[in-house]
Parts: C-alpha cells; structure tokens; sequence
C-alpha cells in the first residue's frame, strides 16, 4: 500500500533539551495509525511538525509527496488536525464556526457541507448554541467537524479522546472508525485498548525516540520470543512431557471453566499446532482447545517504555 | 477571504463586552476633556476685556488640545484592543486554524491589524458630537478640524501596527499590552531625547524616529511627504516584523 506520509530523521531542539531526535516512521494510505507514547515522549511536538505548524530543527517530512514546511502552502487543505483541546472560538456559534473554518478552505458550497457535517456528527441539535455553553465531548465534536469540513485527505488527531465521559469517548471513537478507508489517520493516544480497537499500524514513541514502529500484527510477532500456546485439557489431567518439540517452560496454569489451562512458551518459533494436537491425543490427553497466545499490546508498549 | 477574516475579528470583538466598555469609557473621558477644554476657554474669553478676546486661540486652546489627549488616552485604549489579537489566538491554539489553511501569514496580519483600527476608530465617531456641539453654542470656527482627525487616525494606525507585533511576540494578553504601552511612550521619549540632544545630527534623526514631531505637524495642517512617508514606513516595518514573528512557527 502506497506510504502517504513519509518522517525521515526529524529531530526538533529546544534551547537545553531535545524534543524528538531522528524520528523515523511511514504512514500507509487509508491506514489509522496509531501514535503511541507516555506524557512527554514527543507525540504532540511530531505531530505539529507533521502537521507544519512546528518547523523541525533537522529531518523532512512528505505527506502525499509534498514536503512539509510553513512556508509553502501546497500542502495545505491535505490536513485536518484535532487535538487534545480542540481549536475553538468559544463565542462562536457551532454553525458559524464550521462556516467559518470551511470558509478559510475556500469549500464550495459552504451551507450544503456544514449542514451535512454537522447531520454527521450529530450536531445539528446545537448548531445556534455558543460553542463556550457546550459540554467537552460536544466541544471534541464540533473540533472534529472543523477538521473534516474541507475534506481533507489526512487527519491528525492528537489524544482526541482525553477527558470526555464513557459515552462521548464510544461515540467520538465510532464515528472515528467510520472515516477508516475515506482517510488516512494518525491517531495518538496513551489508552492501549482504544488504539488496538481502531489502529492498523502503530508507531512508539519515547523520550523523544521512536522504539517500534509498523502494522499492529508485525509488531505483536517482532515482540512475541518464541511461541506461546495456550492448551485446554480435560479436568484433572497432567499434560506429558513435551521434551520432544524443543525446550519449553510452562508460564502460567490455572482451572478454569471445567479446564485445565496451561501457557506454555516454546523457545522456537516454528508453528506446532497441528503436531502437538496429535502427540497429546495419541498420549490419550482430552485436548479441548488450542490457541496462539498473542502478547497484549500493553506488554509491548511497557516493555518498549520501561527496558530501553 | 480578507474580508471574511475582517468580519470575523470585529464580530468577536462585538460579541464581548469588552468594546461596549471601551466605547463608553472613551466617550465619558474624551467627554469631560472637551468639556474642561472648553469650560477653560470659555473663563479665559470673559476675563479678557472685550477688544482682546481674539488672543485666545478657539482652534489652539480647544480643538488642538482635545486631539492632544485623545492621542493620550489611545496609550492606553490601543494595546487593550490590539493584545487579544494573537496572544488569545496563541493561548487557545486557535492560531492552528490559519496555518492549516490556505491563508497566507500576511492576510491575518492585515485583517486583525484592519479590524483594530475599525474599532479604534469606532471609539473616535463618538467624538463627532463635540464639533456639533460647538456648531450649537455659535463658534463656527472648524479650521483644522479634518487635518486633526487624520492625525489621530495616522497615530491610531501606527499603535495598531506596534499593538499588533507585540501581540504575536508573546501568549500573554497582559505582557503584549504592557509591551505596546512601553513602545508607544518610546515613541514620545524619543521626540523628547532629540529637543534635548545638542548635536544636530542626533537630534533630527531622533525628532525624525519619534512619532510626536510628526503627529504635531499634521495636526495643524501643514502635511509633508516626510511625515506620510513616516507613517507609511512604520506600518510596513510592523506588519514585516509580525509576519516574520508568525513565520518562525516555534511556539
């Protein structure tokens, strides 16, 4: 798939500290891409770089072939951008602001597509309010709808979810999940499960450097050291020795469900399922279930922030 | 799309109350000076026997005096409404909004320095009451009544251009206006160094640099290119500076 957003070395210094050194990494075309990395890592410093609104000290960036830099305005109208506390006029009406932000784009037919974002995220039911009387998750809302109102192909959303209640998270979240495919998403946020839930890819980032970075998938098999199972046998059976397929150590074994359950970590990486189901079944093992055990994606990135 | 941001910047100042206040401040104050003005003017022509009353100046003793002090109190009411405009853009990250559009740095810079002036001149309207005043108790003399407009307007403009860098060079509302404040009186002091300074040379460019030399010119009429130049010149260097400011794009 075609890289749309390409960040090679970009290191961003302060006076007496560098932000982000030599970053590296690709974004894939209709990808969500998530962005990953505890507070002060350099997740915003990068993503206002990427998004040319920070000049970066060494390194380029390209977003649809196109170098980013302030200075040039090919590459505006391309990106969308909400963050944690969304850009907002808070004397503004809902409304107004949309007409306003499309009307910075220069969008043809203001009306027509402010009227249909708003439908969209549902917002039409506080179009005349003052955009200061609303709630955060409502305030998130209509700063995403600032970012989607002129179409542009590549959204950046930096933590986007901080700080709203359950429900307006699921929502934000979904309506997240529908622009998959029609745009290409770099998503930052430091809840593991929501970044699993939607993201493809995934990048980490910390104290300014980037640790790993590619599809969700390659990772989980990059981090995984050899192969770990998880077997189902029948209620109080011993599982035979396995000294046949390599050195092994049982990680974890516990009761469950009317099932013995055991982890085992295989030190190789061969996939050996189909041979251990028939060696435990020959040796008269009642195996009930078999599985791949992937580690979660809150062991990598513990393991990527805390040992490095 | 100027034109848009223009409306923009006015109607946010409109939807505080902030220029209700600042309107209505300006017109108590201007209000009671060209009231003292004119009380003092008034006391001096009947303490004059009647044959030398033509000594006391209307124009000089009022009018000229009146713009004098309301080229005083813009030091105070021009960094108020120049402060917000990009230090509150700073602050709220709004500021985004532009550079991820199309607009170009130079565009902004114009339209909030545009809608600055607009307002400040909205304060100056409320003044067009005292002429008509004037016209109501008699005193038909209006002679530099225009060209004491447009010194104020010209100074007007020249605080907005300072206001509005000062604004772009900090986040902070207060720090900008106190910036704008200590640039305007150096406007004045510089004026002053050059009278003091006993060296031709120094004192002509200082009387030059400082804003005051040529705001009492125009105020009694006699307009020179040098002073339109000055005008002029002021501007550019201030909208150059803050569109430079917004260029660094490091905040």
């Amino acid at each position: 798939m075609e890289k749309i957003l390409i960040v090679d070395g970009v290191t961003k210094e302060y006076p007496g500290r560098t932000a982000v050194s030599n970053v590296s990494f690709q974004v894939k075309s209709g990808s969500i891409h998530g962005f990953l990395g505890p507070n002060g890592a350099g997740k915003s410093t990068t993503m206002k770089m990427i998004a040319g609104l920070l000049l970066p000290t060494d390194g380029e960036i390209r977003l649809f072939g196109q170098k980013i830099s302030p200075e040039k305005n090919d590459s505006k109208n391309l990106i969308g951008l909400l963050s944690e506390n969304a850009p907002l006029y808070l004397d503004m009406k809902v409304e107004n602001y949309l007409s306003f932000v499309a009307k910075l784009h220069r969008v043809q037919h203001v009306k027509e597509k402010v009227e249909k974002v708003m439908e969209e995220l549902n917002l039409t039911q506080v179009k005349s309010r003052l955009i200061g009387n609303l709630s955060k998750g409502f305030r998130q809302r209509v700063g995403l709808g600032g970012a989607i109102v002129y179409d542009a192909p590549f959204l950046i959303l930096d933590e986007p979810t901080n700080g709203l209640d359950p429900q307006a998270v699921v929502e934000l979240r979904d309506f997240i999940k529908k622009l998959a495919g029609q745009k290409t998403i770099l998503f930052s946020s430091h809840i593991l499960s929501e970044v699993e839930q939607i993201c493809d890819q995934i990048t980490i980032i910390h104290r300014g450097k980037i640790r790993a970075s590619g599809d969700l998938s390659e990772i989980h098999q990059k981090f995984r050291q050899g192969l770990v199972l998880k077997v189902g046998i029948g209620p109080s059976e011993k599982l035979p020795d396995l000294t046949s397929f390599g050195s092994y150590e049982i990680t974890h074994h516990h009761v469950l469900n009317n099932e013995e359950q055991f982890l085992i970590n295989f030190h190789q990486d061969k996939d050996i399922r189909y041979e251990l189901s028939k060696f435990l079944i020959s040796h008269g093992v009642k195996l009930q279930t078999m599985h791949v055990e992937s580690p979660e994606l809150e062991d990598i990135f513990l393991h990527m922030t805390e040992t490095k | 799309m100027t034109f848009t941001l223009i409306k923009k910047e006015l109607e946010s100042y409109f939807a505080s109350p902030l220029a209700y206040v600042l309107i209505g401040l300006f017109s108590l104050i201007s209000g009671i000076i060209f009231f003292n003005l004119l009380v003092t003017y008034s006391d001096g022509i009947q303490s004059l026997p009647p044959n030398y009353t033509e000594q006391i100046s209307f124009v000089e003793e009022v009018v000229l005096k009146f713009f004098a002090n309301v080229n005083f109190l813009f030091l105070f009411f021009v960094p108020i409404i120049t402060m917000k405009l990009f230090s509150e853009e700073r602050r709220m990250e709004t500021i985004d909004l532009y550079w991820l559009s199309p607009i170009r740095d130079w565009q902004l810079v114009l339209a909030k320095g545009v809608a600055a002036l607009l307002l400040v001149m909205s304060l100056l309207v409320m003044t067009i009451i005292f002429p008509i005043v004037i016209w109501g108790i008699g005193i038909k003399d209006f002679s530099m009544l225009g060209s004491s407009y447009l010194a104020v307007i010209l100074n007007a403009l020249a605080y907005v251009s300072l206001g509005v860098f000062c604004s772009s060079i900090s986040a902070n509302q207060i720090v900008s206006s106190l910036l704008s404040i200590l640039g305007i009186m150096f406007l004045w002091m510089i004026t002053w160094g050059g009278h003091l300074n006993s060296n031709y040379v120094i004192s002509e460019i200082f009387t030059y640099i400082g804003i005051t030399s040529h705001f009492e010119r125009i105020l009694r009429g006699s307009i020179g290119t040098q002073d339109i130049i000055y005008y002029l010149s002021f501007v550019f260097i201030f909208g150059l500076l803050t569109v430079k400011s917004l260029g660094r794009r490091n905040w």
